[in-house]
């Protein structure tokens, strides 16, 4: 039987010189669900997302992703292979064409056949939008909006059990941020499991299970979106969401 | 002058083409193993952990910091010492190739090191292995960017395996020494063998440009 929790995170530290910058982060996630992470820059909400993947070694703490503790497996490969990520600045691989780039996990870390990859990583290309005339592209030749799709595809086909975003539409202007968010929010309508580090509240607010807000490596305040976006109780976090209020002229009052 | 350079063509043509293939010989062949070797230790110094990383280090320092003549000087006339006896034109293609490996690494390794690590952070995240980065994200694009340097290395080593002429290699030098002093006509015959070193560089950079159009990827701007 499936558990519901599909990740579990417990007490997570981790140091960087010296300095604590995640400092016992404890919360899970279930399965389906889309966990949104709010906090000023520097809080450690991408240290967080990197954590939970292995791309930053934590140094003390559980994480436990699918039934099985993550910082156990020597195989660390196997289990990335099973969470998407999804960057700032899109990552694409810059000498390769937008199909190449969903096809390669695939071919590479699924073993899977050739012709069998390109039908799926078109599929993928397809679902977020990113039209035939396009696949055949280099990332240089595709707008931010384009390139942050095929970023999410290149995730996608390898069909993960969860999807970490971070910071996915910082880069973009807002046509292309509502390219971007539209496609998350298909996904979460999906069920796609999601961690979602962001600052778009608008988005929290229609699409987020729950929303926790880090700051200083500490989780300040959790709960659903109406709460710590409209009425939090955390004077630190009341803080922040006036002028994100201000900002996305989103006072509801 | 003209008449004289058409005379040295003439006459002695055969023997320019024939120096000018064991040129051709050592610079492939040393260009070759300097190449696979440079390849090597760039990836082991970029790469591979503290024992690997220190043995390519000594390496590097040691094949640039001595001359390569002293080292084409240690492969002909210390070796045969320790049992080693190679012939002239091997002895120039060892020396000038691990010459050569030195130049190389340090090319590959700045290209390797300059390949952002967003990129390299994604291909984890696929869950790929170090390996398959390396094959797949590093080097395709390292050696893109390494192209002229190494372009430059080829130029540099056709000319200056002109050296092997110091341990009687029959090459393009050593062939035009040969038939300077038999014909008395030494600037005529050195204007000749200035003038085929000039025009096979040139198409080596050619063939370089050729190639670095041919990999060049579409919108990107370095």
């Amino acid at each position: 039987m499936l558990k519901e929790e599909l990740l579990i995170v417990e007490d997570l530290w981790k140091f960087i010189d010296g300095k604590p910058v995640l400092k016992g982060i404890t919360f899970d996630v279930s399965r389906g669900e889309t966990k949104v992470i709010l906090g000023p820059s520097g809080a450690g909400k991408s240290t967080l997302l990197r954590c939970i993947n292995l791309l930053v070694v934590p140094d003390r703490g559980r994480i436990i992703f699918d039934g099985e503790d993550v910082l156990k497996r020597r195989d660390i490969h196997n289990v990335r292979s099973k969470m998407g990520f999804v960057f700032q600045h899109f990552n694409l691989f810059s000498h390769m064409t937008a199909l190449e780039n969903v096809m390669l996990g695939l071919v590479k870390v699924k073993k899977m056949p050739k012709h069998e990859a390109e039908k799926k990583a078109k599929e993928a290309l397809m679902a977020v939008g990113i039209a035939e005339e396009l696949w055949n592209r280099y990332p240089a030749q595709l707008s931010g909006g384009q390139q942050q799709r095929v970023a999410i595809a290149r995730a996608l086909a390898m069909e993960p059990k969860l999807i970490l975003f971070d910071e996915p539409t910082s880069a973009l202007d807002p046509e292309l941020i509502w390219e971007v968010l539209n496609v998350m929010e298909r996904l979460a309508k999906a069920k796609m499991t999601m961690i979602v580090v962001t600052h778009e509240i608008g988005f929290a607010m229609r699409v987020a299970s729950e929303v926790m807000f880090l700051d200083d490596g500490m989780i300040l305040e959790r709960g659903p979106p109406e709460q710590v976006i409209l009425n939090p109780c955390n004077e630190r976090v009341k803080r922040f969401m006036d002028r994100m209020k201000y900002v996305y002229s989103l006072d509801t009052g | 002058m003209i008449s004289e350079l058409l005379y040295v063509s003439l006459k002695y043509g055969l023997l320019l083409l024939e120096g000018l293939r064991t040129t051709f010989i050592i610079t492939i062949a040393s260009y070759a193993i300097g190449f696979a070797g440079g390849l090597c230790i760039a990836i082991a110094r970029v790469f591979f952990h503290k024992i690997l990383k220190v043995f390519a280090g000594v390496y590097v320092e040691l094949f640039r910091g001595t001359p390569m003549l002293v080292q084409l000087f240690f492969v002909y006339y210390a070796l045969p010492e320790i049992g080693i006896r190679v012939d002239p034109v091997t002895a120039s293609i060892i020396a000038i190739g691990l010459n050569s490996a030195a130049y190389q690494a340090e090319y590959i390794r700045s290209a390797l090191s300059s390949i952002p690590y967003s990129e390299i952070e994604a291909a984890y995240s696929l869950g790929l292995t170090k390996l398959n980065i390396l094959i797949y994200i590093m080097l395709p694009q390292a050696i893109r960017i390494a192209i002229p340097t190494l372009t430059n290395e080829a130029i540099y080593l056709f000319k200056y395996s002109s050296i092997a002429y110091f341990v009687t290699a029959s090459e393009l030098m050593y062939v035009g020494k040969l038939i300077a002093t038999r014909t008395f006509l030494y600037v005529e015959v050195y204007v000749l063998l200035a003038l085929l070193y000039i025009l096979f560089s040139i198409v080596l950079s050619e063939i370089a440009r050729y190639i670095e159009r041919k990999l060049q990827i579409p919108g990107y701007v370095t």
